[in-house]
């Protein structure tokens, strides 16, 4: 299944894809039997998911269970080893697909970089323009609807290095949202940030996923896990450990499961 | 007490003028083969093919570690002997640029070096491919950064157009050559052409400076 | 003698590589040190609080470092003999305007490095009980000296090359020598062949020790 992307609509209609059901016969995302190590290190193992084009997934678990190495696979930014990964039905193991699987999966990094010679208003405008061609005047149009989204419509001319951290992970969401991802995909990017630009980038996350954005989330955030999550994914040592709604996780799975009750406790919630 | 006597600028200013233009023709002429074959060659160092890799390498480090004048004459005997006839301008433009562009190589290199991981990946994670990713964001990021060395090598290089008179190419220190042969007052002469350079490299690096601020970037 | 004798290289002429090799290097060695003196020296006088001294060697290093070697050194050897009672001979000719040369490179070199070391290592040395002099020995002055020796040395291999110069006015320097074999025997690139090897030979094992100080010796501050 190919989709075809309307860049002549007007922005409105872009914003729509994104919260609209995509495939409704298979899922967006499946990852089948995925097996990755990094030298003698296996971070995932057999490794089976899937996930459709709606609500707010967090996948949480201890660090170096391969969150966000699964993440990374379903970007193509890292390759598996062994078994595969659909996107809309294409396999990142073919390099011609890579491009539209990037397309249809937005995704902001832990450290994020604002490219450096461009304003902001730039680095939002400059891959729609070049990668769905775009009219440059139409991008700046959405570049305004997607900097008002995330508070920031004043700094559209500034540079990466006069924003905070949290500032600049705003923008970076802004951006993967330029290019109407059908999800997106985020790799702990709260983790760098000091806790008061922490709460900021989570509260526009909040937003967007009351608007219906599909977001899959790698993070240490409990709070937004509760508020935000419609599932939880837990993870240990590359395998999964439950796959539940955020409401069972927190009341019937958290008493049942040992590891995770201990996970929880360890990070103090 | 000897007088400074200039007069013969009456007589061969003109010359001095056309040399100077030859000078800037042969600089120019460097500074765009510098630029794009420098390019290339940091491009082929940072190859991952060895082959590529290592050739790039073996040139830039003989280039560097020879003198131009050596390579001026290599490329004066030589090409004729492989059967390339151009003039002297022809045959310094290409010595002089194939050296500024080892030069180069090394201080683009090391601007390509400073764009880490996190921009690549960044950019792969947009959907840009490979090209697209170096011309857009990784090569504009080096280039920035390495400006200023690159104006320095610039400045470099006019001052090393000046051993071309060597392979009797008329730029401005070979019409000073003439104009001394004419008029023995080579004092007045040499004086004048180290101020004319002097005041030549005082403009590139004003206007150099002018441009850094519009470019100039933080990482 | 036929032609082709004539046209091929003789044990003689490996001998005169060799003794090029020693000119080159002579009047390389002999311009660095006084260059690097006389620029250190330069160098400190630059770092002077006083604007006006300060400034002062700024009338020697600008336009020697913004003119080329060449123009330096036929103004030298063709010029200073009208202007004056100085007839200098191709060597001191060329020595003082390489050392001159090198001075000028070496005075920003040595303001740079000083320049560089942080503020509190001058009042770390105060404190410390060090007289202003004491404390610009004992801690600035070493300091310094770690930063400038890697761009030192890159200096060094550049006057190196440039003492290529020489022979235009007539020094039989590798230079020199390459030009007149390869006129003689009419293969050059043999003959340049050899010539680049040498100046190799000479100059990247300073490239090396270039780049391996460089990261031995920087620190972050």
């Amino acid at each position: 299944m190919y989709i075809q992307r309307t860049t002549n609509d007007n922005y409105e209609s872009l914003i729509h894809d994104i919260t609209g059901k995509v495939g409704k016969e298979m899922a967006m995302i499946e990852v089948k039997n995925v097996t990755k190590s990094f030298g003698t290190l296996t971070v995932l193992k057999n490794f089976n998911v899937e996930f459709n084009q709606e609500g707010v997934t967090v996948l949480l678990g201890p660090s170096g269970t391969g969150k966000s190495t699964l993440l990374r696979c379903i970007n193509g930014l890292e390759t598996v080893d062994e078994g595969d990964i659909l996107v809309n039905g294409r396999s990142v193991k073919e390099k011609k697909n890579l491009r539209d699987i990037r397309l249809d999966c937005g995704m902001v990094f832990q450290r994020t970089v604002l490219f450096p010679h461009l304003n902001v208003m730039q680095n939002l405008t400059m891959s729609p323009v070049k990668l769905l061609k775009m009219d440059k005047a139409k991008a700046e149009e959405k570049a305004i609807y997607y900097l008002k989204k995330v508070g920031l419509e004043s700094k559209a001319k500034a540079l990466h290095n006069e924003l905070s951290g949290g500032e600049q992970q705003r923008i970076a969401i802004a951006r993967a949202l330029m290019m109407n991802p059908k999800a997106l995909l985020l790799d702990e990017i709260t983790s760098a940030l000091d806790p008061e630009m922490t709460s900021e980038v989570l509260k526009i996350l909040e937003n967007l996923a009351a608007e219906g954005v599909c977001m899959l989330c790698v993070t240490h955030e409990m709070q937004f896990a509760k508020h935000a999550a419609s599932r939880i994914i837990f993870m240990d040592k590359g395998s999964m450990e439950a796959d539940v709604t955020a409401e069972e996780f927190f009341s019937t799975v958290r008493k049942e499961n040992e590891r995770i009750a201990k996970f929880l406790n360890f990070i103090g919630e | 007490m000897y007088k400074l006597n200039f007069n013969f600028l009456n007589r061969y200013g003109d010359m001095l003028i056309d040399g100077m233009k030859t000078t800037l023709l042969i600089v120019f002429g460097c500074l765009i083969i510098g630029f794009l074959l420098g390019t290339v060659l940091a491009l082929c160092r940072q190859s991952h093919n060895k082959l590529i890799k290592g050739t790039a390498t073996i040139f830039v480090d003989i280039l560097r570690n020879t003198p131009f004048l050596v390579q001026l004459f290599f490329f004066y005997y030589g090409l004729p002997v492989l059967g390339i006839q151009t003039g002297p301008i022809p045959t310094a433009i290409i010595a002089l640029g194939i050296n500024t562009s080892a030069q180069n190589c090394e201080i683009i290199r090391s601007g390509l070096m400073a764009v880490k991981k996190e921009y690549y990946e960044c950019a792969a994670a947009l959907g840009y491919g490979k090209v697209q990713t170096l011309q857009l964001f990784v090569l504009p990021i080096a280039f920035r950064l390495a400006f200023k060395s690159l104006v320095n090598n610039f400045i470099n290089l006019v001052l090393t157009s000046s051993v071309c008179f060597s392979i009797t190419v008329v730029e401005t220190m070979g019409a000073a050559k003439i104009i001394v042969g004419r008029t023995s007052r080579p004092f007045e002469i040499y004086l004048l052409i180290l101020l004319c350079y002097c005041i030549f490299t005082y403009i590139i690096s004003f206007l150099a400076k002018l441009v850094d601020k519009k470019i100039h970037i933080v990482l | 003698m036929s032609f082709y004798d004539y046209a091929n290289l003789t044990g003689n002429d490996a001998m005169q590589f060799l003794r090029a090799a020693g000119v080159t290097l002579y009047i390389t060695i002999v311009s660095l040190l006084i260059g690097s003196i006389l620029g250190i020296a330069l160098g400190i006088v630059r770092c002077s609080k006083n604007k006006a001294v300060s400034a002062l060697p700024l009338i020697l290093i600008e336009p020697l470092r913004n003119s080329p070697l060449v123009t330096q050194l036929f103004l030298i050897y063709y010029g200073l003999p009208m202007v004056s009672s100085i007839m200098l001979d191709p060597y001191p000719a060329a020595i003082l305007a390489i050392s001159l040369n090198t001075a000028a490179f070496m005075a920003v070199l040595v303001h740079n490095s000083i320049s560089a070391v942080p503020q509190g290592q001058w009042e770390a040395g105060l404190a410390l009980g060090h007289s202003s002099a004491s404390t610009f020995i004992h801690v600035i002055a070493r300091q310094a000296f770690r930063l400038l020796i890697p761009q030192a040395i890159t200096l060094y291999i550049s006057q190196l090359q440039c003492s290529s110069l020489v022979a235009l006015i007539g020094i039989m320097d590798l230079t020199k020598l390459g030009q007149n074999l390869a006129l003689r025997t009419l293969k050059p690139f043999m003959i340049y062949g050899i010539v680049f090897l040498i100046y190799y030979i000479l100059s990247s094992p300073l490239s090396k020790l270039a780049r391996d100080l460089e990261k031995k010796l920087s620190f972050n501050y």
